[in-house]
């Protein structure tokens, strides 16, 4: 069931190529580098709710889950002085446990995705703003932090997760790396393992999978886990980023980003549909929206107008192409 | 009845449709190899240089914290001198907290902006980021400053003495004394934090702060008082710009404190909000609405008596002030000094027709600007 992306792809494309033409300054060295970060930072957590979608489920709580890794990142390591890397793997353990609950909750306990994971996005929201007294904080701590004695390690993650690679011109931000290996793994188990093609096949029709024997729970819950993982991955590079957590509004709405770009790039909300390169260049073509807009100089009261037609006329476009493939195929196989 | 001619056409159709659904399967071998000429392409294409903008003129960006009617009026004193100076000028209002804000400046800085004046939202850990556009361009700070960054001016308003004055305010608003609530957008904010501070300090009546030093009260400190105070600050409220949030947290604030004399609000915001609640509790009047900044809301009700004043930073001179401010250090002239402090107006039933003219004709100005 692959879902062509041609039409995405013409669309990133087209925003690309008009902006350059408008503001030549758009293809600066500078400005790639901005897009291909920022890019990078978003998709991470497209594909993992993409892996939910996938099977027909959805993820509200994204956002907050960031928003929560990122605050506890930060205590970790400003406030409470830990082992840098501890504190990273604390972060992620955080991330697999609150899926592996969203999973629980949704298999064994029969509430519906929408409902666990819309009080999740209310449920870690609130503790990060809790933990914090809803005060920003950074990962980097300052002198008179408890974490500054760690601050050369922590510096070292400051690099991992948001620094620049130079390759002779042009510097290539961390975060694309991050892009490359999870996207690459996403793709070799959505693709290459049978448990990926049990998700598809839980996504399409989830009753015939059980039937046939596949244990469809352990597979939802390996969904949730893997979509919370990615968030909270996200959260880390987010955090190292902006060097500033705001506990009420990092990560704030980022869910519907994130399954935007997951529609966009070829996911169905009914389940059974995806790619991964589909959805790292609907994830692009979200990002290159919001930087074509500041570069092209429209108002920036505009800009979620014009990503709300960008993505609708996309998606449009993008079911008018498969089906003109379809039609093609139809007339050509006899 | 077939021709020859229909017969061609549909076998060039079919040929068509052959090629069309080949290069359609193709695709996905396409992308790659487009990808990686596109990611060619990029490398040598790309020099890192960021020059002057398009036009002769110089450009400059003015970034808020946030989308505000405060900004818009900000907005119209950027437009003032952008035509009186002629330059040209960029308004930008992060929707979406500091990560918005980092992602427009990052674009300012990618077309070669020749000065930014920013009202950063997390001055301490923005840090390394605003040094990175100060080194780029000239960054000067407005609204709130960032004092350990690079910038070259701070331009704004003393929040500590306009939080006093606001203090002052609810002062003659109940003479007589009793319990305050003050409401605030969110207190991570330094000039949020200074106004509180401000407030707090006048109606306890301690000692005037230094500006750089002043020391804080806790931000869930409940009921604070002093000996020789008639006031008691029962409470601080934060609604996050929410303003259905703000509005409730005045609602909640009447049912759990019987005796609330006055509400102050710090984001212009919130004393509409006050009102509001005031109004459908029927205790206008009975609970005094002292605030800050100018919504037409609260002049109205400054008007109509429900509200007892507010203390305007008069927003169109920040803009004004911040673009030429970076012209001047554009052609040459380093400011002589780190602060440059804004007056700020006490407006009541006093002076407040005269006030609202002004308001009016300056956000006039400003979109036709």
């Amino acid at each position: 069931m692959k879902k062509n992306i041609l039409g995405i792809f013409l669309l990133l494309v087209a925003i690309f190529v008009i902006t350059a033409i408008i503001n030549p300054k758009f293809l600066n060295a500078y400005n790639m580098q901005n897009l291909i970060k920022w890019s990078s930072l978003y998709a991470v957590m497209s594909l993992g709710v993409a892996f939910v979608i996938i099977t027909g489920g959805i993820d509200l709580s994204i956002g907050s889950v960031v928003g929560l890794v990122a605050v506890v990142l930060s205590i970790c390591l400003k406030l409470e002085g830990m082992d840098p890397w501890s504190a990273i793997g604390l972060t992620l353990v955080l991330s697999l446990a609150i899926g592996f609950l969203h999973g629980i909750l949704i298999t064994k306990a029969k509430v519906q995705p929408f409902v666990v994971t819309l009080c999740g996005l209310l449920v870690y929201r609130s503790m990060g703003r809790w933990f914090t007294d809803n005060q920003s904080i950074g990962p980097i701590p300052l002198e008179d932090d408890a974490g500054y004695a760690n601050i050369e390690q922590i510096q070292g993650l400051d690099f991992l997760f948001s620094g620049k690679i130079a390759l002779g011109s042009f510097n290539l931000p961390t975060p694309a790396v991050f892009l490359l290996v999870l996207s690459l793994a996403a793709a070799i188990f959505l693709k290459r393992t049978i448990w990926g093609r049990y998700l598809f096949a839980l996504g399409n029709n989830e009753e015939g999978t059980r039937y046939s024997g596949i244990d469809t729970d352990r597979m939802k819950i390996l969904a949730y886990v893997l979509c919370s993982f990615f968030a909270g991955i996200a959260g880390i590079l987010f955090a190292f980023e902006l060097d500033s957590v705001q506990p009420a509004q990092t990560g704030e709405f980022y869910e519907l980003y994130a399954i935007a770009a997951a529609v966009l790039g070829g996911c169905s909300l009914r389940g059974g549909e995806g790619t991964v390169l589909g959805v790292v260049i609907a994830a692009a073509v979200i990002r290159l929206i919001y930087n074509s807009i500041n570069m092209v100089g429209i108002s920036t009261h505009l800009e979620f107008g014009i990503l709300g037609l960008v993505i609708l006329l996309g998606v449009i476009g993008d079911e008018m192409l498969k089906k003109t493939v379809a039609r093609k195929q139809a007339t050509l196989k006899p | 009845m077939c021709k020859w001619w229909a017969h061609a056409l549909v076998t060039l159709d079919r040929l068509l449709s052959r090629v069309l659904y080949v290069m359609i399967m193709k695709t996905k071998y396409a992308l790659t190899c487009t990808f990686l000429t596109l990611s060619l392409l990029f490398f040598p294409g790309c020099g890192g240089e960021r020059s002057s903008s398009q036009s002769d003129k110089p450009s400059f960006a003015y970034v808020t914290n946030g989308i505000d009617p405060f900004w818009d009026l900000c907005a119209a004193g950027v437009r003032i001198a952008e035509k009186e100076f002629g330059l040209d000028c960029e308004v930008l209002m992060p929707p979406k907290g500091v990560v918005d804000q980092k992602r427009m400046m990052e674009a300012m800085l990618a077309k070669g902006i020749d000065g930014v004046a920013v009202s950063p939202i997390d001055a301490d850990n923005q840090t390394s980021f605003l040094n990175e556009v100060g080194q780029n361009t000239i960054l000067i700070t407005q609204d709130a400053d960032a004092p350990k960054s690079d910038r070259l001016v701070y331009i704004g308003t003393n929040n500590y003495k306009a939080g006093r004055a606001l203090g002052k305010l609810v002062k003659s608003a109940i003479p007589e004394g009793g319990e305050v609530m003050i409401f605030v957008g969110r207190l991570e904010q330094l000039n949020a934090r200074q106004r509180r501070q401000g407030v707090i300090d006048e109606l306890l009546g301690r000692p005037l702060q230094n500006l750089d030093e002043v020391k804080f009260d806790s931000v869930d400190s409940v009921n604070l008082s002093a000996e020789g105070s008639k006031y008691i600050i029962v409470d601080t409220r934060t609604d996050n710009f929410d303003k259905a949030k703000a509005k409730s947290n005045a609602e909640d604030s009447m049912t759990k404190y019987k005796n609330l004399k006055c509400m102050v609000g710090l984001f212009a915001y919130n004393p509409p909000a006050c009102i509001d609640a005031i109004k459908e509790a029927n205790k206008l009047g009975e609970i005094k609405v002292c605030g800050f900044d100018e919504q037409d809301a609260l002049l109205q009700a400054i008007v109509d008596g429900h509200a007892h004043g507010t203390i305007s930073q008069q927003p169109w001179e920040y803009g004004y002030e911040s673009i030429k401010m970076l012209k001047s250090i554009y052609e040459g002239k380093q400011p002589n000094k780190k602060y440059f402090e804004l007056p700020f107006l006490v407006v009541d039933q006093s002076n407040i027709k005269e006030f609202w003219e002004k308001k009016k004709k300056m956000a006039e100005l400003g979109k036709q600007g």
